[in-house]
């Protein structure tokens, strides 16, 4: 399977981190491009792909993951903890054949992100 | 087998690999520097910074995961985020000690705002020799925070290596 996916961990509860809105872009030129936004099931995970298999090309892509609005949803978060608002990832896919999972583990402080499989 | 996946891996290993002979051209493994094989050693001669008790600050630690050494010559961009855009503040390049020699912002520079600082982490290890598929997964970095009371002082770790990164508000 080629393409791009993602999973979003709340690692302050240990949980998956469900109802997190992701903006999808692609580079063209100078300018990213919004290709589609989605938010996360219970599982942490989006229903479809980020990027299907069908859709993936070499180039550059980026995520941007609205946590802040999560963390402000989720009860005993005060605002003035919230380090970490909208974090960005931005990466490439250098072989379309491959599948790119980009997994996303986050706290109101703390934000990790790497290539998963 | 997958022969994707052994192309991923050999990738991988070849990266490192080439990583680790400069060290070894060096003399020990502590001496993976950026600036190439042989380079100077991105020292483990340096010991732990407490910043307890200084003023209001927004200090930088990059630490390279990949080779267990702090990020020495890591190119970073900060800017601050003004109504839809950001506006660069300054580029700063970290010391052997993976710090760079001031602070990113200090007293009255710390400003409430919404920050981005913009790693260079696709030349640092080009500049070490790592061999990376190109375009390379990681290249500009955005690593995105605020600062929301700049009475405090702030300290932002970041650990990453060619595949990943995580920062976080240390102390």
């Amino acid at each position: 399977m080629a393409g791009i996916s993602t999973h979003v961990l709340d690692t302050d509860r240990g949980r998956p981190a469900a109802g997190v809105r992701i903006d999808f872009s692609i580079l063209e030129g100078t300018t990213w491009r919004l290709v589609r936004s989605v938010v996360t099931n219970a599982d942490g995970r989006t229903d479809a792909p980020i990027l299907p298999a069908s859709e993936a090309r070499t180039g550059q892509y980026e995520l941007v993951f609205h946590v802040g609005d999560y963390f402000r949803q989720r009860p005993g978060t005060a605002e003035a903890d919230i380090f970490i608002d909208d974090p960005v990832v931005r990466f490439a896919i250098f072989d379309a054949q491959q599948h790119y999972h980009v997994p996303m583990l986050c706290a109101p402080a703390s934000f990790t992100t790497y290539r998963g499989s | 087998m997958d022969p994707l996946g052994l192309t991923r891996r050999s990738l991988a290993e070849f990266g490192l690999g080439g990583a680790a002979a400069a060290a070894s051209a060096g003399g020990t493994l502590a001496q993976a520097g950026p600036g190439g094989a042989g380079a100077p050693p991105g020292a483990l001669a340096v010991t732990p910074t407490s910043q307890a008790g200084l003023g209001p600050r927004l200090t930088l630690h990059a630490i390279d995961n990949a080779h267990g050494t702090p990020g020495a010559g890591l190119v970073c961009d900060l800017s601050i985020r003004e109504a839809d855009a950001y506006r660069p503040i300054k580029t700063v390049t970290t010391q052997a000690n993976g710090r760079p020699a001031d602070p990113l912002l200090v007293d009255d520079g710390l400003q409430v705002g919404r920050y981005e600082l913009l790693l260079h982490v696709g030349a640092y290890f080009a500049a070490l020799g790592v061999a990376l598929p190109s375009p390379s997964f990681l290249d500009l970095v955005p690593i995105r925070f605020q600062i929301r009371d700049p009475r405090q002082r702030y300290h932002l770790p970041v650990l990453f290596t060619p595949w990943g990164y995580s920062y976080y508000r240390g102390s």
